[in-house]
């Protein structure tokens, strides 16, 4: 039996935040459709105007703002959407690399994608290999002036760290989390040392157990066709996937006695409580007060 | 011995469970061969001229050996066993009976594409079809193949069709069987299915794709 | 209906033959989902399917047959303990022992595998089956609830001529029937296992078979009740349309200890001391007795390879002994005792005194001497009874196919202790026998001789061997944290006539150590309770942070980079350069 969640959303927090909801390449004047935080929506793209409204009346044209390769939307009264400087380097390509649907909260998802201690074992042979599963020391900390999360100093070995790596390397790792529902990692470029590639993950809610998530993959890589990175981000994602549907709860425990923390997963108690400390309780089961 | 010829190719996509199939045989039969990637999802390559050229169904997967161009995931695992199979375990064409058996879990494989896989379309890649109604047909074969595989254990049978080794009745069953739950379609009561599923992993040059996890080694002794 | 009752009782969550060798069973029961798996040595583990770490399903995990290991970062966990032994992550942390998956009861019997979610659980009673050979019936998985099932199956005797209801139990999950014809006389007894809400899986068991029945007539009694059954299923379904679907169970997951949700470091503190039963020894060599010791009462409780244990002697002398079983075997502790030439009484009474059912105490297992296993090459050298720590060492990655070399010096052929289990490494295990000092040195020389990256070398044995192999390691370029060791004594002279100071930072104590007298003895006597268990600087139990001024070293446990920092200490034997110290307890 498949689960879907037909609750409406009254997480203001969540309600107010801008949501990605398709590629816009992926985007053509015939309407689609998708559902966000348990609403049905259609959306569609006509005279380079992207429109989106919910699909069951004629009611007015939500928000809309087109950033990072995506069409965004809000149900509420949309906050400004984190900046994503990188984006617009002109040397950079940019690929919108997959949008897969997956059985999980945003809150899980986010968290996998925060998490390098998998690796080794979902994403064998690419991301991370056996025998090297150490999650070395790194820094976590909420930024004062814009209030992320930021995980700095992560490092992991890995055998093939993107699609146009060869041969495995110590990678270098930063993330960040600028919004409830999405994350942006930088890791050290294979070509060049003083720049990072930057994969941002925008995990759209379709219900508080299911998600659309989106990939936006940002490299200096000159060699590397667009549909190898497309080709490369879903297979990760295709790996992360059946383990996030594996999940119990679906939705993320923010009691801190659910599960049990190690010091590789620093950056996930720090999301944890910065969620907490938000209010948030759409996708989340919030701690006992 | 084959005359020495070109590198097979495989119009392959990585999350297909139809192109899985093929690339479970090659590898269990290791077979050498290069992979051309077509963009199933969500640039529907499969689509294009270009492709369709290729194979006017507009398909996957599609395999090129020499002259020989073939459509149909089936249609590869017979021509693959029979070719270069020298066991003729995996297809084995000496035994009208057992030949006709394979057949017809062929078919039962077509079944579960047209439902369990449905599903995933749906679940996955937001395919707008009645994923319900796939899900209640895909759990209908599964009763039936877990009965089956059932009866098949208590006369120490381990594959679908009788006999000691496995054969492209099991590689051709096994993907949309293993991706049933990206679909929403739990296999928790069939517990035959399960046990399948780790035998099946463990045939020597057994590959993983994206939603399917490797087995452990089996008990020696 | 009230399923009240029900959950008292033994429910059936699988059959005796689902549960094959290194696979993972996926039950369900009273809305609870269980991991259940059969180990190599035959026991069966029913979890929660979850794991403690980030709740993914343990039905999807790896049986290894010893050990049950989750997909999504590969955390280990013991047969019959469900006790975390390995933490890839953080793979030079033996992980707290209090990580411990939900587990609940089970037994095995009539061919069917049992639990119970009571927090009591009544004594299991066999039902009354017939006698004869029994056949445990083809599951069936049902979309209904228990009454709608039972409901069908009394509709489905009462309108057969041939079949009589005999009893059902008075919390009406289990139903008897009898079914008479003309040649059979049969009993059969259905077992609902309430799944969930709506879902039950019919379990039958038919009884009154014929001794010398043949396989075809099984399987034809097999294939003839599932058919019925399949129909009594279509049935009920059919029934279920008519009807609400109720919401499903609502389950409650335990939360874990307050003490693991904050990331503790591991702590090595022995609690209460454990009974165990000498169940077997063995002259396993020249002076070495092995012996092996099972629980009296409790199931042993986790380790990690290289762990120790202090035995109790009932002549009062405590000793330390390594583990030499591997992880995942959690039905027994092996030990190996060599018979020391000048005993104080220790080993002299495992040899001469301590016989077969002999009761023991034991402290739980402490390691400070864990296997990483996330080494690119692991090299292990034993000398002589040293042998025991690496033998859990090597038989731990043996059992899990990851490379390594096994080094064991001795004296002659004789000296060469656990054979049976050594051979086991075939070409992994490399013996050198009678070699002269100058000789261990060139052949310890050659062993060590391109150290990598990731490369990793644990020795034990006397100490002037691992003082050798320490220093040819150095000299090798192997870094300090490659370079693992377990001595089994300190011989080094102790000098404990300096007096020195002691604050304690987070007691806010200010305490005196007198000469004559260790740290350890001054901090016990003013209450603080620390471990300890070799006491003469070998083991690292008694380990502290130091927090100000500089230690003097008398350990052989901590690496010369450890000391050198100066930033811990052991407290039985170490004290103090500057005139006093702050510790961070
Ligand atoms: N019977 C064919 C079916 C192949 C098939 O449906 N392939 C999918 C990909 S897994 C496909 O190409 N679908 C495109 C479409 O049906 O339009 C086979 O087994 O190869
Ligand atoms: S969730 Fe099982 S090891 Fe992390
Ligand atoms: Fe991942």
């Amino acid at each position: 039996m498949s689960s879907t969640c037909t609750n409406l959303c009254d997480d203001l927090v969540i309600l107010n935040q801008w949501h990605a909801i398709a590629a816009i390449e992926d985007t053509s004047s015939a309407p689609s459709h998708t559902r966000l935080l348990g609403e049905q929506l259609t959306y569609c793209i006509v005279d380079e105007t992207v429109r989106v409204c919910r699909s069951d009346a004629d009611t007015l044209p939500l928000p809309v703002t087109c950033a990072y390769g995506y069409i965004w939307t809000c149900l509420g009264t949309p906050l400004p959407l984190f900046e994503l400087p990188e984006y617009l380097e002109s040397d950079r390509t940019n690929v919108c690399a997959a949008s897969i649907g997956v059985r999980v909260s945003a809150p899980r998802a986010v968290e996998n994608f925060l998490d390098m201690g998998h690796f080794p074992y979902v994403h064998t042979g690419i991301l991370g290999e056996q025998p090297h599963t150490e999650v070395r020391e790194y820094d976590v900390e909420v930024t004062e002036d814009t209030n992320e999360v930021i995980a700095t100093r992560c490092r992991f070995y890995q055998p093939q760290a993107a699609a146009g790596a060869e041969g495995g390397m110590l990678v270098e790792y930063v993330y960040r989390v600028p919004h409830p529902y999405c994350s942006v990692l930088y890791k050290s470029c294979p070509d060049d040392e003083s720049r990072m590639d930057v994969i941002a993950l925008f995990v759209q809610p379709m219900d508080e157990i299911n998600v659309r998530a989106h990939a936006l993959v940002s490299v200096i890589d000159k060699n590397s066709a667009p549909i190898a990175i497309r080709m490369f981000q879903q297979t990760i994602f295709g790996q992360d996937k059946p383990i996030l549907e594996n999940q119990l709860p679906k939705k993320l425990p923010l009691d801190p006695r659910a599960e049990t923390p190690i010091r590789a997963d620093k950056s996930a108690i720090v999301y944890r409580r910065w969620l907490s400390k938000q209010g948030i309780r759409y996708g989340v089961i919030p701690a006992a007060a | 011995m084959q005359a020495k010829h070109t590198l097979i190719t495989l119009y392959d996509y990585e999350l297909s469970g139809n192109c899985y199939k093929v690339r479970l045989l090659l590898s269990m039969l290791n077979i050498e061969y290069t992979s051309q990637t077509v963009e199933f999802y969500p640039a529907q390559q499969h689509k294009t001229s270009w492709f369709k050229s290729i194979n006017p169904l507009g398909t996957l997967p599609v395999l090129v050996d020499d002259d020989l161009t073939l459509k149909d995931s089936a249609a590869i695992l017979v021509y693959l066993a029979s070719r270069y199979d020298k066991s003729e375990n995996w297809y084995p064409a000496g035994d009208a009976a057992t030949l006709a058996k394979v057949t017809e879990w062929l078919a039962f494989a077509d079944s579960i594409t047209g439902s369990a896989s449905q599903a995933r379309l749906a679940e996955g890649f937001f395919y707008q079809l009645d994923a319900e109604a796939c899900r209640a047909s895909a759990h209908q074969l599964f009763r039936i193949l877990d009965e089956h595989l059932w009866f098949a254990e208590q006369q120490n049978q381990p594959w679908l069709v009788s006999g000691a080794e496995p054969t492209i009745a099991d590689i051709a069953c096994f993907p949309y069987v293993i991706l049933s739950e990206e679909g929403s379609i739990m296999r928790q009561d069939y517990p035959a299915i399960r046990r399948w599923t780790d035998r099946i992993k463990r045939i020597p040059g057994f590959t993983v794709m994206p939603g399917v996890f490797p087995a452990g080694p089996a008990q020696t002794t | 209906m009230n399923l009240q009752l029900a959950k008292q009782q033994w429910q059936p969550i699988a059959a005796s033959t689902d549960l094959i060798p290194r696979h993972v069973f996926h039950a369900q029961l009273f809305g609870r989902e269980l991991a259940v798996w059969r180990a190599d040595d035959g026991h069966v583990n029913a979890w929660e399917n979850r794991c403690l770490h980030r709740g993914v399903r343990l039905s999807i995990g790896i049986n290894d047959g010893r050990e049950l290991v989750c997909q999504y970062h590969g955390w280990r966990y013991a047969n019959r303990t469900a006790g975390c032994t390995y933490i890839p992550a953080h793979p030079a942390d033996a992980p707290a022992r209090t990580i411990c998956n939900n587990q609940y009861p089970v037994i095995e019997k009539d061919g069917l595998i049992w639990s119970c979610m009571a927090d009591d659980q009544p004594e299991y009673s066999s039902t009354g089956f017939l006698s004869g050979e029994k056949l445990v019936l083809r599951s069936i998985p049902v979309n209904a609830t228990v009454d709608v099932l039972l409901e069908q199956l009394t509709d489905h005797a009462d309108n057969r001529d041939n079949i009589n209801l005999q009893s059902t139990n008075p919390h009406a999950t289990h139903v008897s029937l009898s079914i008479n014809d003309q040649h059979d006389n049969h009993q059969i007894d259905f077992f609902l296992q309430p799944v969930d809400s709506h879902r039950t899986v019919i379990r039958a068991i038919l009884s009154g078979v014929q001794s010398n029945t043949n396989e075809s007539d099984k399987l034809h009694n097999l294939y003839r009740y599932n058919t019925t059954l399949t129909e009594i299923r279509e049935l009920a379904e059919n029934e279920m349309q008519r009807l609400e679907t109720p919401e499903p169970w609502e389950v409650v997951i335990k939360p874990v200890s307050e003490l693991l949700a904050h990331m503790p470091e591991a702590s090595n503190r022995a609690n209460g001391l454990l009974r165990v039963k000498v169940a077997s020894t063995d002259n396993t060599a020249t002076a070495i007795k092995s012996l092996e010791l099972v629980s009296i009462e409790d199931q042993l409780p986790t380790f990690h390879a290289g762990a120790h244990i202090d035995v109790h002697l009932p002549n009062g002398l405590i000793r330390q002994y390594s583990l030499t079983n591997a992880p995942g075997q959690t039905d027994r502790y092996i030990i190996g005792v060599k018979r020391e030439s000048h005993s104080s009484g220790g080993s002299s009474y495992i040899h001469d005194s301590l016989k077969i059912d002999d009761v023991i105490a034991i402290s739980a297992p402490r390691n400070n001497f864990p296997l990483r296993r996330d080494a690119v090459k692991t090299i292990l050298i034993a000398g002589g009874i040293g042998i025991t720590p690496l033998l859990s060492m090597a038989t731990a990655m043996h059992h899990s196919a990851q490379p390594f070399q096994l080094h064991y010096f001795v004296q002659g052929e004789d000296h060469q202790a656990f054979s049976e289990v050594l051979s086991r490494f075939e070409t992994s295990l490399i013996v050198h026998t009678a070699l002269d000092p100058a000789e261990t040195q060139s052949r310890l020389n050659e062993i060590l001789q391109d150290y990598q990256d990731a490369h990793h070398v644990y020795v034990c044995g006397p100490g002037p061997m691992l003082d050798a192999t320490r220093s040819i390691a150095e000299k090798n370029h192997w870094p300090d944290n490659s370079v693992h060791f377990e001595y089994f004594k300190n011989t080094q002279t102790q000098d404990d006539t300096v007096p020195f100071t002691v604050s304690l930072a987070r007691s806010g104590l200010t305490l005196q150590v007198p000469s004559g007298r260790t740290l350890l003895e001054v901090l016990r006597e003013n209450n603080v309770d620390l471990p300890s268990s070799c006491e003469q600087g070998a083991c690292g139990t008694c380990r502290v942070a130091v927090t100000a001024g500089e230690p003097l070293h008398q350990d052989v446990y901590l690496s010369h980079t450890e000391q050198q920092r100066g930033d811990c200490m052991m407290t039985c034997v170490s004290r103090a350069k500057t005139d006093s110290l702050t510790l961070d307890i």
